[in-house]
């Protein structure tokens, strides 16, 4: 064999300023089967997106076939040869089969006849079980996939990416999965995909790289490895480097029992799972993309917005508490502080002292029929300076802010309404470095107050450094608990692979 | 260690090129224009027929404004206008009391704004639609059930409302005065109010409104049940100062001149922006623009064709000004 068919160099990608990837090397070779594996947010997604000319690389060299290129749309990544099958079906659900795999190759004169013969002969020259005629919306996730694998196939593509291609299918469509990833394999095409699934991961492929922090970690053919080692290398990273210093070395006491969830089943992501909160302490939520963290705590603070609720309980100070709407889960003490402040968190148009006073508004309701300026001046100044939120006058629009003070205006919005129960959801996601500190400082000053804190976090050494207590969770249950001092890094990344 | 972003510097106030600020400009300088160059523009009586003119409207484009700011549109507003008043004027004719009647035609525009309400915030029909069905409905039914012609006739028992149509109380039109009534009200509503509060911040983010503790959904019922009374009493003054109902109006095009003036005057229809204040800034203009047109004698059709423009203009410098979702593009997906 040559050299490999495609190869990264020193690839960087920076999003406003933060490295997504950071000088990665990575080379793939002709029929090959690749796997990526790494934590959330070490950089999988990211480098699949250059090659599949979804982002562009800030710095770095890219080539195929010792040809240097720089796709900069998924469409020049196709005509070179790269196709990217990507966790949310890219397929149109209201046409069928043989539409969408010749959508955007139809002929001036589309007859449907012919495209449903051609679909045909080359849906049963790949062997796949799939009839040309179906609705793409009726079909099952595995068949959708061969819908998209077909595709690929049928654009000449010589390298194939899957997006953590078996999170939704059973088990027996997963073989069937393996079997394609193998056919495509005889033919010639090369295979990069990205696992959660470790198992998987050391079953079908070839070799595997392992990212963390957006790095390079190691490359090695599968043989060489097994799980003990892949985890050692996904998480053993230098804590005295990362921005969330060390771990803890104390675990505060558990006070009340402030929360306890029994069972609790919503929908397709939570799946029976239990749990308990206690006051005075903070509790690490941990868990892979897909394990159900934040739906449970959704439905714990009324913000799930369709109501899939299976069944379970819930019982708040021992009491039975399940709320359709955050407004009176709000009134009882529980603050859900979101992942996704620019979705969920904050009013754009207002300044920083009108959006903390909306929380106080709402916590207070009916209690209070007007509003008044002088009220939102004196609580928004406090807060602001409770918290540090650094602005240019404190008339600045909240887009304005770096991501780290607004991060604070939505804290201190819920803060203000003064729960007993604060779930905070990826507190530091999108923060910058000094903030960070502050967000943590400020949830340990919450936790020494008495009050009951959960912080839900895909990234390890914040669980470490912050938890008192740690839960896992995966594929929507709780599946181990950890003392602080008992959890190690490893322990925790074994507990949340399946 | 990203610093903190430094905060534009802000021209002051007057001077920004808000829409609101162009609008204002753009209604003086036609103003001075027509001053000049139109004869017959600036005298007294015709700056009196422009402002009895645009009361109605300008009472409409306050509901309309109110809908808006909470991100969403009412199409039944002229259903509104129309069919409630009509009813009163029918059942004075009818021989009803007219306390009797008004209240009767009260609960209809409470139920209807009720059920546009339900609509909308509980059974989660896009505003656009719910409101265009609701209104082909409440007019069809009064044309139908209510009405024994089109135009409702005032009859001697309307008499006592006659006041909040004709006549001129230290020189203004009461019409004027009662556009003036309805805006105060509405600034009170939103500006001091919890729930005008609630409004503005539902406009902005629902999503981070419903997390935040607003009740989302019993304050969207609540704009739509305004909206439907505030066109309720912009029919009362319409018919109080034409003597009639001319019920037909809903098949006229009304309701694009109130999102005109709404639009015109800077609400973004992105939610969460403007006041009553743009209300009136473009009902001026609007105003302006009609009754220039009337003195020119532009035809009807020349007319919707000039309206349409600006109507485009208008739609395209909210959409240039106030994107959509300007922000929500997820940063660093990795």
């Amino acid at each position: 064999m040559s050299g490999p068919i495609l190869e990264l160099r020193q690839a960087t990608k920076k999003y406003a300023g933060v490295a997504a990837i950071e000088e990665v090397d990575f080379a793939l070779n002709q029929a090959e089967i690749h796997a990526l594996v790494g934590e959330n947010g070490a950089g999988k997604s990211t480098l699949t997106k250059v090659m599949a000319g979804v982002v562009t690389l800030t710095s770095g060299q890219m080539f195929i076939a010792g040809r240097e290129v720089a796709p900069r749309t998924p469409l020049e990544a196709r005509h070179l040869g790269i196709a990217m099958v990507f966790q949310e079906n890219s397929l149109v659900p209201t046409m069928t089969v043989a539409q969408n795999l010749f959508l955007g190759q139809e002929k001036f004169y589309n007859r449907q006849r012919g495209i449903y013969i051609a679909a045909q002969q080359f849906l049963q020259s790949l062997n796949f079980d799939v009839v040309p005629t179906a609705l793409v919306g009726m079909l099952g996730a595995a068949k959708k996939q061969m819908v998209e694998i077909a595709r690929a196939v049928l654009h000449n593509a010589k390298i194939i990416i899957f997006d953590e291609p078996t999170a939704t299918l059973t088990p027996e469509e997963k073989k069937y999965f393996f079997d394609l990833v193998f056919e495509l394999k005889r033919r010639g095409v090369s295979v990069i995909f990205i696992s959660h699934a470790l198992e998987e991961a050391l079953q079908i492929s070839d070799r595997i790289t392992v990212l963390r922090d957006g790095r390079h970690v190691v490359t090695d053919d599968t043989r060489n490895f097994d799980r003990a080692r892949i985890v050692q290398a996904m998480v053993g990273r230098d804590l005295s480097q990362t921005l969330y210093g060390s771990r803890k070395q104390t675990a505060r006491r558990s006070g009340r029992r402030v929360l306890s969830v029994q069972n609790l089943r919503m929908g397709p992501m939570v799946k029976n799972t239990s749990l308990s909160i206690f006051a005075g302490q903070i509790t690490g939520v941990f868990g892979l993309v897909g394990a159900g963290r934040t739906e449970t705590f959704k439905v714990v603070a009324g913000v799930l917005k369709r109501d899939m609720f299976h069944g379970g309980e819930v019982l708040l100070h021992g009491r039975r508490a399940r709320y359709r709407v955050p407004a009176p889960a709000i009134r009882d003490g529980i603050a859900y502080v979101t992942e996704d402040r620019k979705v969920e968190g904050f009013f754009e148009t207002m300044s920083i002292a009108r959006n903390i006073y909306l929380g106080w508004l709402a916590r207070l309701g009916r209690r209070r029929m007007l509003v008044s300026r002088r009220e939102t001046e004196t609580i928004g100044e406090a807060w602001i300076k409770t918290l540090g939120v650094r602005a240019i006058g404190k008339d600045v629009k909240v887009v304005e802010l770096s991501g780290g003070n607004q991060q604070k205006v939505v804290i201190a919005k819920s803060l203000v309404q003064e729960p007993d129960l604060i779930i905070f959801d990826e507190p530091t996601r999108g923060v910058d470095v000094g903030a960070i500190a502050e967000i943590h400082q400020l949830i340990n000053r919450l936790a020494e107050e008495g009050k009951a804190v959960v912080v839900i976090s895909s990234y390890l050494p914040e669980i470490m450094a912050l938890s008192d207590r740690v839960l896992v969770a995966r594929q929507g249950k709780i599946v181990e608990e950890f003392s602080a001092l008992e959890a190690t890094e490893e322990k925790i990344m074994y507990a949340a692979i399946h | 260690m990203r610093p903190v972003p430094a905060a534009p510097r802000r021209a002051a106030n007057w001077l920004r090129p808000s829409q609101q600020n162009i609008v204002f400009a753009l209604f003086a300088v036609l103003f001075v224009i027509f001053s000049i160059f139109l004869r017959g523009f600036l005298t007294a009586d015709n700056m009196l027929t422009l402002l009895q003119n645009v009361a109605v409207l300008g009472i409409l484009g306050l509901g309309m404004a109110m809908v808006v700011i909470g991100r969403g549109i009412d199409i039944s507003l002229v259903a509104s206008l129309a069919v409630p008043p009509g009813l009163v004027l029918q059942m004075v004719q009818n021989g009803h009391s007219l306390p009797f009647a008004l209240a009767a035609a009260f609960a209809l525009s409470l139920a209807f704004g009720l059920v546009n309400g339900w609509l909308i915030a509980y059974a989660e029909v896009p505003s656009l639609f719910a409101t265009l069905a609701t209104g082909l409905f409440l007019a069809g039914l009064g044309q139908v059930a209510l009405f024994k012609l089109d135009v409702v006739q005032w009859s001697p028992g309307m008499n006592a409302l006659t006041v909040i149509g004709q006549g001129n109380i230290a020189g203004i039109p009461v019409s004027v005065i009662m556009f003036g009534l309805a805006a105060a009200v509405v600034t009170l509503f939103l500006r001091v109010t919890r729930l005008g509060t609630y409004l503005y911040a539902i406009g902005d983010n629902p999503n981070a409104a419903r997390i935040t503790g607003i009740p989302t959904r019993p304050v969207i019922v609540l704009q739509y049940v305004l909206a439907a009374l505030i066109g309720a009493f912009a029919g009362l003054v319409m018919a109080a100062s034409v003597n009639s109902m001319p019920t037909r109006i809903y098949n006229s095009t009304l309701i694009y001149d109130v999102i005109l003036v709404v639009v015109l005057g800077g609400i973004g229809l992105s939610g969460g922006r403007g006041g009553v204040v743009n209300v009136i800034i473009g009902t001026l203009l609007i105003g302006t623009m009609l009754n220039a047109m009337t003195i020119m004698d532009v035809s009807y059709s020349g007319q919707n064709l000039i309206k349409g423009l600006v109507l485009l203009v208008a739609i395209l410098t909210d959409s240039f000004l106030n994107p959509r979702n300007e922000e929500t593009a997820q940063q660093g997906d990795i």
